[in-house]
């Protein structure tokens, strides 16, 4: 049975935004579940209402087989969330926050104790237990955000960007956490826009941009759709006079572009041609990454600030 | 996890949360009792024992219309638009020990203005204090009501501005167009019959009667209508709080 089953879901806000269309998904026990998407996708309107903060316009949210709609409690009991938004929970502190949740969650006094102070070392979040959230910076804010989240032994995990602001170090221990937790048999959906880190602990993952599914399979699925692009990287200079027609910019990457095999020729020929005349310092060329199929499958994601949702 | 032990955690993390401010705002509830006893007294030329006995259990209930109207709802309606609030509402935890913790919170900051007032007012114009132990009831009912409504406010305020601004009026109506401060009498008609459905009317009546059991106080009716202004205000705010857009 799937931890979570979502089936044939659309909410519409009273604005007359419609945020999810008719979208169905389910993620199995143990599975790491990756929403992707540009803002305003649906991603977090669908949390929002796997955790009973939204109430769905139509279709079915069931946990653990527990249609959570009309039994939210349950989501909450079940689910370990970290929500997207910044954690500035004013003056407590880091390591008073992670204990207040684990009492809240359930767990006595000794093993909240014992758990915070495991989550701390493990996160290496150790020598900020002192410091206020508020006066935190919003990487540690996201580590003690994540912390409550996994402090309650909780199977489900929701966890909505837990990456951003954080440092590259600190990430590479959340990401191994993360994997750790996959092996202990936690099912995680993850709402992330870093695919090229968290490819390695995903199982699988759904692409949504107006509130559908675009795409849904396992990252090697999914890298086959894009075997036939090549990626190109070029720093430019002042005298850079534009781009090769075959080359489609990507968005998210200045200097950075896609294009198909068949133009690799052609491509060459241009690149070689620019870097003489000056108009190019560095350039490379290599197999698209992860991040590209997403670029591909929604296009220019610049145009979300057309279809933005709430 | 029982409701209080849930109750009881939330109580703590909120004076985690708030312990900057704690100070400040103590110092400035006291000051603004002080400041309100004393200063009172300065524009009304001669104090009688009646007016001196208004002026202090007035200011008396200000501090706790200050800190319950006031400053609950604009700590709420920033914890809204935050999402801090929506974040602990994922949580599996009761709505009513997550208010409850809230307005124990305001309760304690409100308290020192309330005890200031009062032991100032009474030392200060030479008015004899004629305590009932029913204030161990009244200053509870009267923090409940007034904090109630004002959560209620906060959570059922679209916008955190709007919010902001009604809490700006509630301290003026207070001082000056209600019957807490002033005698009702003294107030015109209109004002007289708008303070019936006015939650700081009864606990200004309530924490008068209790304290100085002046006559024209309705101690028994105060009581009542605090408990029912504190049941439907709680059971508004939670159901907003249990609402799903």
């Amino acid at each position: 049975m799937a931890i979570l089953l979502v089936d044939e879901l659309t909410k519409r806000y009273r604005n007359g935004t419609l945020a999810n269309d008719n979208l169905s998904l389910a993620v199995e026990p143990g599975e790491v579940y990756a929403l992707l998407g540009p803002n305003g996708a649906g991603k977090t309107t669908l949390v929002r209402q796997v955790l009973g903060l939204l109430k769905p316009t139509s279709g079915r949210i069931h946990v653990d087989g527990v249609d959570v709609v009309a039994d939210p409690k349950y989501a909450r009991r079940a689910i370990g969330f970290l929500p997207q938004a910044q954690f500035a929970m004013e003056a407590i502190q880091v390591g008073e926050l992670v204990y207040g949740i684990a009492r809240l969650r359930g767990l006595d006094a000794g093993e909240a104790r014992r758990r915070t102070d495991e989550l701390l070392d493990e996160l290496d979040l150790g020598p900020f237990r002192g410091t206020q959230l508020r006066s935190a910076s919003g990487g540690i804010r996201r580590l003690a955000a994540f912390a409550t989240a996994v402090v309650g032994h909780a199977r489900f995990l929701v966890l909505d960007e837990p990456t951003n602001d954080v440092d590259p170090v600190r990430r590479q221990l959340l990401w191994s956490r993360l994997a750790a937790f996959r092996r202990e048999g936690t099912t995680v959906l993850l709402v992330t826009h870093n695919l090229a880190e968290a490819e390695r602990v995903i199982d699988r993952f759904a692409i949504i941009d107006h509130g559908r599914i675009l795409r849904e399979g396992t990252p090697a699925a999914l890298r086959s759709l894009v075997t036939d692009r090549l990626r190109l990287e070029v720093t430019t200079t002042e005298a850079f006079g534009g781009a090769h027609p075959a080359l489609q910019p990507d968005p998210a990457t200045p200097g950075a572009y896609l294009f198909d095999h068949s133009d690799l020729a052609a491509v060459s020929a241009w690149v070689q041609a620019a870097h003489e005349s000056g108009e190019l310092v560095d350039f490379r060329i290599g197999p698209p990454t992860l991040d590209d199929i997403y670029t591909v499958t929604v296009g220019d994601p610049r145009r979300e600030a057309v279809g933005a949702a709430k | 996890m029982s409701f209080f032990a849930q109750y009881g955690i939330l109580t703590r993390m909120r004076f985690q949360m708030m312990r900057n401010e704690m100070m400040i705002f103590g110092i400035i509830q006291v000051a603004l009792s002080v400041g309100l006893v004393l200063g009172l007294g300065y524009i009304v030329p001669d104090v009688s024992d009646t007016t001196a006995l208004f002026l202090t259990t007035g200011t008396a209930t200000q501090a706790i219309v200050t800190i319950g109207l006031v400053a609950t709802p604009q700590i709420l309606a920033m914890e809204k638009q935050e999402g801090r609030l929506e974040y602990m509402l994922t949580l599996p935890i009761s709505r009513e020990a997550y208010i409850l913790a809230q307005i124990t919170y305001v309760a304690a900051m409100a308290l020192p203005g309330v005890v200031i007032a009062v032991a100032l007012g009474a030392w200060h114009y030479g008015f004899g204090l004629d305590v009932s132990p029913l204030v161990l009831l009244v200053i509870p009912l009267a923090i409940l009501s007034l904090a109630g409504v004002g959560i209620a406010m906060a959570t059922l305020s679209p916008h955190q501005q709007l919010t902001n601004a009604l809490t700006q009026l509630i301290i003026f109506y207070v001082l000056f167009f209600a019957p807490v401060i002033a005698p009702k009498e003294q107030l015109p008609e209109v004002l007289q019959r708008v303070s019936v459905v006015m939650p700081p009317t009864y606990a200004a009546d309530a924490i008068r009667a209790s304290l100085t059991g002046l006559p024209g106080t309705h101690l028994a009716r105060s009581l009542i209508v605090m408990a029912g202004f504190a049941a439907a205000s709680t059971a508004l705010a939670s159901l907003s709080l249990r609402r799903r857009g």
